[in-house]
């Protein structure tokens, strides 16, 4: 069954150069995300249909397919701001992009997931410059070009896990863990921190963040809302695999205070330039890198903690989506992103007012929000694990971070309106069932009992 | 004879250090290239048809010959000031690249003991020439040279890849080369978008917070 998943986009794409209305190009969008779900749905009740992927890959299959049918219906149908030349492409990109990142959560071969994971950058940079904006032209090449670096120093790290075993190379990560006691530990060791540097350029950890905030906040809210909650997750993949091989080997210990280090790097990070931040997509990008940065410290802390970053990606990826497609919303009735400009939405539009509200208290770990469990179990390991100055710092920063996200939060819904604005229905029920979808889940956990 | 040639790819390195111009940049490209082709050409013990085809592909018309030519192209379309304008004088840039290759070589004799498949020549150099290549993004302001300095980058991954024997599986092969067309022919196309928004393509300026 998986392969329907890599030649639907190509038939479509060749599809797609027939049509000449945006509403069909939307709907075969629709189609595509529809079978996603439905393919991930088949996968999780019998694993055979996809290829007997492992748990974490099944995970983030099922987000993306999860967001990927949210973002289909919040731009079903919305006004065309490009030539329909354009939007073909864009139609195309975004097909390719989920495709790859479909393609990055089946691979086992950590090969096969970087060329997957690289897809994702050339698809997306594309997406990211539709606009054609002189400010998104610039955020695409500083992402493509970043990530470019970033990606061929995680090549490196591949190749020294080659050099790492002694005859026969294999790059499978379950044949690598079988065959661990004729790894080389120095090699693997280097290996390591080349792929944690380059993937760790993807997933937006610091010091290599720069390009996440100018993308998020420049690229059109659908592609936003995919970056953040989807892409992020897959490039955490290769990363939390290697983790596999590396408790494997017996250096365990190393591996986890790399996490922690960048974890805590990145949240701190991201707590001073949100503070900085005029614009309310900047700021909502500031917090990805900083709940990265979260899911980085329970795979660092490890024990029961793991399963809390587990959830911490799921619920994270719900929200923030659901907040990016509410920011849409703003863009489209204020046409401002400076969050000082803007007010009086809950006049404005009161539904998107409440999901912003929402959206702003599921993100800062209040319950039901299942980030509320997963950053409880976290802070836990950590005073478990002896962590105490980490515990410390790690609430700080969260404080400052909620703080940061509030004052921005209370300054665009309270105040009074100034006229009010209908939207879409599509644009109201695409975020509003992701965080019906949080919020069930951060009642009900035991759904998710994944290891 | 592969010796001379990696040391050759090493000498380029130092020149990089030291020279201003643009075009010289690009004819180190154009030598890499070349010097890549003949390295893969002096290791493939037994070279059928397509195997040779998929190598001259990539470094003889790819890395010697196309991006090299794509790149002066550009250049001379958007008239581009013709220097390279680090932020670090040559000498400091040369003093940098000493300690780059003492650091590289340093680390390829101490590795030597650890695996029995490594050339520490090449992989020394290898390794410099990433280093190299990181080193021409940072202390660079322009576009250009960005990417030249990635390209670099890109000359040490596949140097690194020979190095590490023929134990590597195809299809990353075939991903290197892959990731290096596609970006490039991006990189181009976004550099002449980049000209027509902006009416500078040295260095585009609106995102800063």
């Amino acid at each position: 069954m998986p392969w329907l998943l890599f030649v639907y986009p190509f038939l479509a794409a060749i599809v797609v150069l027939t049509i000449k209305q945006q509403k069909n190009l939307d709907k075969l969008i629709i189609v595509h995300a529809v079978l996603q779900l439905g393919v991930g749905i088949a996968g999780y009740l019998n694993r055979s249909y996809l290829a007997h992927m492992d748990n974490l890959g099944l995970l983030v299959f099922l987000i993306t397919s999860t967001l990927y049918l949210a973002v289909a219906l919040y731009r079903f149908g919305t006004e065309p701001n490009a030539p329909i030349k354009n939007y073909r492409i864009h139609t195309i990109c975004l097909m390719f992009f989920v495709a790859a990142m479909d393609g990055a959560c089946l691979a086992q071969d950590l090969g096969l997931i970087w060329i997957f994971v690289e897809a994702t950058t050339l698809a997306s940079a594309m997406l990211i410059s539709f606009e054609h904006y002189k400010s998104s032209l610039e955020a695409a090449w500083k992402y493509l070009f970043i990530c470019s670096v970033g990606i061929a120093l995680a090549f490196v790290g591949i190749l020294l896990l080659v050099i790492a075993q002694p005859e026969y190379a294999s790059l499978n990560v379950d044949n690598m863990v079988a065959g661990v006691k004729h790894i080389s530990p120095f090699w693997l060791k280097m290996a390591f921190v080349f792929i944690m540097v380059g993937f760790g350029t993807k997933i937006g950890l610091a010091p290599l963040h720069f390009w996440l905030p100018d993308a998020h906040s420049e690229a059109p809210a659908p592609i936003s809302a995919l970056l953040s909650g989807a892409l992020l997750n897959t490039a955490l993949i290769p990363v939390l695999r290697i983790n596999k091989l590396m408790q494997a080997a017996g250096l365990g210990a190393l591996a986890q205070q790399v996490y922690l280090f960048m974890g805590f790097l990145s949240i701190f990070i991201a707590a001073v330039f949100i503070l900085k931040s005029q614009n309310y997509k900047r700021v909502l990008a500031y917090s990805s890198i900083e709940n990265m940065g979260i899911i980085m410290l329970a795979f660092g802390a490890g024990g029961t903690a793991i399963y809390a970053g587990h959830l911490h990606i799921l619920g994270h990826s719900l929200i923030k989506a659901a907040f990016f497609l509410t920011a849409g919303n703003i863009v489209s009735i204020y046409h401002d992103k400076q969050w000082r400009n803007v007010s009086g939405l809950l006049e404005n539009n009161k539904p998107s007012g409440w999901l912003w509200l929402i959206a702003f208290a599921f993100i800062i770990g209040m319950p039901p929000s299942p980030l509320f469990y997963s950053e409880f179990k976290i802070a836990t390991a950590l005073i478990q694990n002896g962590h105490y100055f980490g515990f410390t710092a790690f609430m700080i920063l969260l404080a400052i971070i909620a703080w940061a996200i509030g004052r921005v939060s209370l300054q665009i819904t309270m105040g009074t309106g100034t006229q009010a604005t209908r939207l879409k229905k599509g644009m109201i029920i695409a975020p509003a069932m992701l965080l019906v979808l949080a919020a069930i889940i951060g009642v009900w956990l035991p759904v998710l009992n994944l290891p | 004879m592969l010796e001379i040639l990696v040391l050759l790819f090493g000498l380029s390195l130092l020149f990089a250090s030291v020279t201003n111009m643009l075009s010289s940049l690009i004819r180190i490209l154009m030598a890499q290239g070349l010097i890549l082709f003949a390295i893969t050409l002096l290791k493939t013990t037994q070279l059928n048809w397509f195997s040779f085809s998929f190598i001259a592909l990539e470094t003889l018309i790819f890395k010697a010959i196309i991006i090299p030519w794509f790149i002066s192209d550009t250049i001379r379309k958007n008239q581009t000031h013709r220097e390279v304008e680090a932020s670090v004088s040559n000498f400091f840039s040369l003093a940098i690249m000493s300690f780059i290759f003492v650091f590289s070589f340093a680390l390829a004799v101490y590795s030597q003991t650890r695996s029995t498949k490594l050339f520490p020549l090449e992989f020394g150099i290898a390794f410099a020439t990433i280093l190299k290549g990181i080193f021409i993004i940072i202390a660079n302001k322009k576009l250009i040279t960005h990417l030249v300095g990635y390209l670099i980058l890109e000359n040490g991954v596949f140097l690194l890849s020979l190095s590490a024997g023929s134990h590597l599986p195809y299809i990353v092969n075939l991903g290197v080369s892959m990731d290096i067309m596609i970006s490039i022919m991006i990189a181009v196309l976004f550099i002449n978008r980049i000209k027509s928004t902006f009416d500078d393509a040295d260095s585009p300026t609106t995102l800063k917070e």
